[in-house]
């Protein structure tokens, strides 16, 4: 009887272990999970421990914790922030950008001046290049400002892959029919090819957010994306990114970070602005 | 008009020229916040600025730049900044102390020297601090500061710190003493909550 | 059902107010900074704010003077809660734009009363 509700109990996550595992994560990584997440909390949880041979929750998480490499840790956010990339991922934070806070960051600028837009990490391209497709289709305005979209990332290897800008059925399986016809070149085996003006107009480089004297190169950015980056970093490079963020802006200038990601842990320094469509973080005015 | 791709020299490939560190211990005292920021930011890559910058901290009253400050403080790191840091427990500004707090969050094996001393002082609100200090579960040794709190602390806002910490960190072998807080302090809803709570999560994983 | 966001960076203490408010009927947010408050409080309805005064990167004067900036939350009631008892810390905490002030520990009752007041029912 013993036996067999212990075996019963190893296959699930108790409320109070996912209570625990909940703090614990957002100690780690800024990302709360509300008890709305708990079956997929729950499945992710599960899946971890039986790749990794536990067959109790209170194992794994010993194990998990204590771990000197972080490795699992590692794993353990990839599968709960299902970090892939596509085009228009979280599409409503350019709509965001689109509708809204292009518009506002406009104002601020003088007759000639352009819009800059820093995406990192690049990762294999979708997002600058989701920037860029967004302001061409949905920012009217780009027919009088000029927008200068730069990416970092630290592979170097990565970025090669993104100047040639050639992506699977999968990853621009979000993009409507139309748009993928206008911009890209079908290739063979399913893949396709963005357009070279747009491969032109993106400037990559390649940045380590480490390397303080590389970092004050970034300078005079309105908008930065930097999202399901910084919930890998520990408490002090989170820190640290912030400032460097703090100072590749310009006032007023705004952050995109995650949809489950939050500044609340990292930094004081932004406002929290409300849009109708998303929150961005904000560097003071003046 | 549109997209425009900036030429690389342009600016990112720009060489920055790096100031002396003299320019810069003088650029703390500029009028301007803007240059106070970033000579503190530049100053980050320099261990004998720490007293400096220590010092700067309690009369900065920007709080871009006082964020600079911890940032760099933060970076650099070692002995002297967690002693200077440790001092500020004492001020009076809450918000300058809770950013020391959050440093020393970050310097674990650092602050695992004072943190006897710590736990003892005569003041129960450094005794609070401390435990703050304790929040981010990264030193080993700290559940059994936090066991010792429950044994010898006095104070009920000292013992509510650590039982809240407990909940979190604690483990199987402190159900005793957390049960036994109880007993002391009968008539504290909150603590009895808090406690029950503790060794609830302490028992099931 | 009415929405208390509870503000706190104690665990404990969030849990604790979270029954207290539960037990009456609210529905319960919780948020560990002001900052975290203000993300929260910006992207859903609250009909009621308990704030913690001592918090880290954002205390509880700070969030309530920038609610009382920002249009969609210059009307929500506040309650403010701190372990320190004096008239200067009161006062305080009603400049900022709290509507109602309590030491810790609170009065279970009167929280309780002035919670389902301020928040016009539960």
């Amino acid at each position: 009887m013993l036996a067999a509700s212990v075996a019963e109990r190893d296959g699930t996550i108790s409320d109070v272990e996912f209570e625990r595992f909940r703090d614990f994560f957002y100690r780690k990584t800024g990302i709360r999970f509300e008890n709305n997440k708990r079956y997929f909390v729950d499945k992710r949880l599960l899946e971890r421990m039986q790749q990794t041979g536990h067959e109790s929750f209170r194992s794994y998480f010993t194990f998990m914790r204590f771990q000197a490499s972080r490795d699992e840790l590692q794993e353990l956010i990839n599968s709960m922030t299902v970090n892939e990339t596509y085009f228009f991922r979280e599409e409503y934070q350019f709509k965001c950008m689109v509708d809204e806070l292009l518009n506002e960051v406009v104002r601020h600028k003088s007759p000639g001046e352009s819009i800059r837009i820093w995406s990192l990490p690049s990762s294999s391209g979708e997002e600058p290049y989701s920037i860029a497709l967004y302001l061409l289709e949905h920012w009217p305005l780009l027919a009088k400002v000029d927008v200068e979209i730069c990416s970092s990332d630290i592979d170097s290897k990565i970025l090669q892959s993104c100047r040639k800008g050639i992506y699977s059925q999968r990853s621009v399986k979000q993009l409507p029919k139309a748009l993928l016809k206008r911009h890209f070149k079908p290739l063979s085996g399913d893949r396709f090819q963005i357009d070279r003006e747009l491969r032109e107009s993106i400037q990559f480089t390649q940045a380590n957010l480490n390397d303080a004297t590389q970092m004050r190169r970034y300078r005079n950015f309105d908008l930065i994306f930097c999202r399901n980056l910084l919930i890998y970093f520990d408490d002090a490079s989170r820190r640290q990114a912030a400032e460097l963020f703090y100072d590749a802006l310009n006032p007023g200038g705004f952050i995109f970070l995650g949809h489950s990601e939050s500044m609340s842990r990292i930094s004081s320094l932004f406002s929290v602005r409300k849009f109708s469509k998303a929150l961005a973080y904000q560097k003071p005015l003046r | 008009m549109g997209l425009r791709k900036r030429a690389v020299e342009d600016e990112l490939e720009t060489v920055v020229l790096e100031r002396g560190y003299e320019t810069l211990l003088l650029a703390l005292r500029s009028e301007s916040a803007l240059n106070r920021r970033d000579a503190v930011r530049e100053l980050s890559a320099y261990p004998q600025a720490v007293t400096d910058l220590l010092n700067t901290l309690t009369s900065e009253p920007e709080h871009a730049v006082r964020e600079a400050l911890l940032g760099a403080l933060q970076q650099l790191g070692g002995e002297p900044v967690v002693a200077g840091l440790i001092t500020l427990l004492r001020s009076e500004d809450a918000v300058l102390r809770n950013g020391a707090i959050e440093v020393l969050q970050t310097m674990p094996e650092g602050v695992a020297l004072h943190m006897l001393e710590l736990l003892n002082d005569r003041d129960s609100d450094v005794r609070i601090f401390a435990i703050d200090i304790l929040q981010q579960l990264a030193h080993p040794q700290a559940p059994e500061w936090l066991l010792s709190v429950l044994k010898d602390e006095t104070h009920i806002n000292v013992v509510s710190t650590a039982v809240d910490r407990l909940a979190e960190v604690g483990r199987a072998e402190m159900v005793p003493e957390l049960m036994a807080i109880k007993q002391r302090f009968p008539k504290e809803a909150y603590l009895a909550f808090a406690v029950d709570l503790a060794c609830r999560r302490i028992e099931e994983v | 059902m009415k929405k208390i966001l509870i503000v706190d960076d104690a665990l404990t203490v969030r849990l604790y107010h979270r029954q207290l408010m539960e037990t009456l009927g609210f529905e319960v947010g919780e948020a560990e900074n002001g900052i975290e408050a203000l993300e929260r409080g910006l992207s859903e309805h609250f009909d009621l704010f308990l704030v913690d005064v001592n918090m880290p990167k954002m205390d509880g004067y700070r969030l309530v003077e920038e609610m009382r900036q920002e249009p969609s939350l210059a009307a929500t009631p506040v309650i403010m809660i701190s372990t320190e008892e004096s008239e200067q810390d009161r006062e305080k905490a009603y400049l900022s734009g709290a509507n109602f002030y309590v030491v810790k520990p609170a009065d279970v009752s009167e929280l309780q009363t002035y919670a389902t007041l301020l928040a016009g029912g539960a």
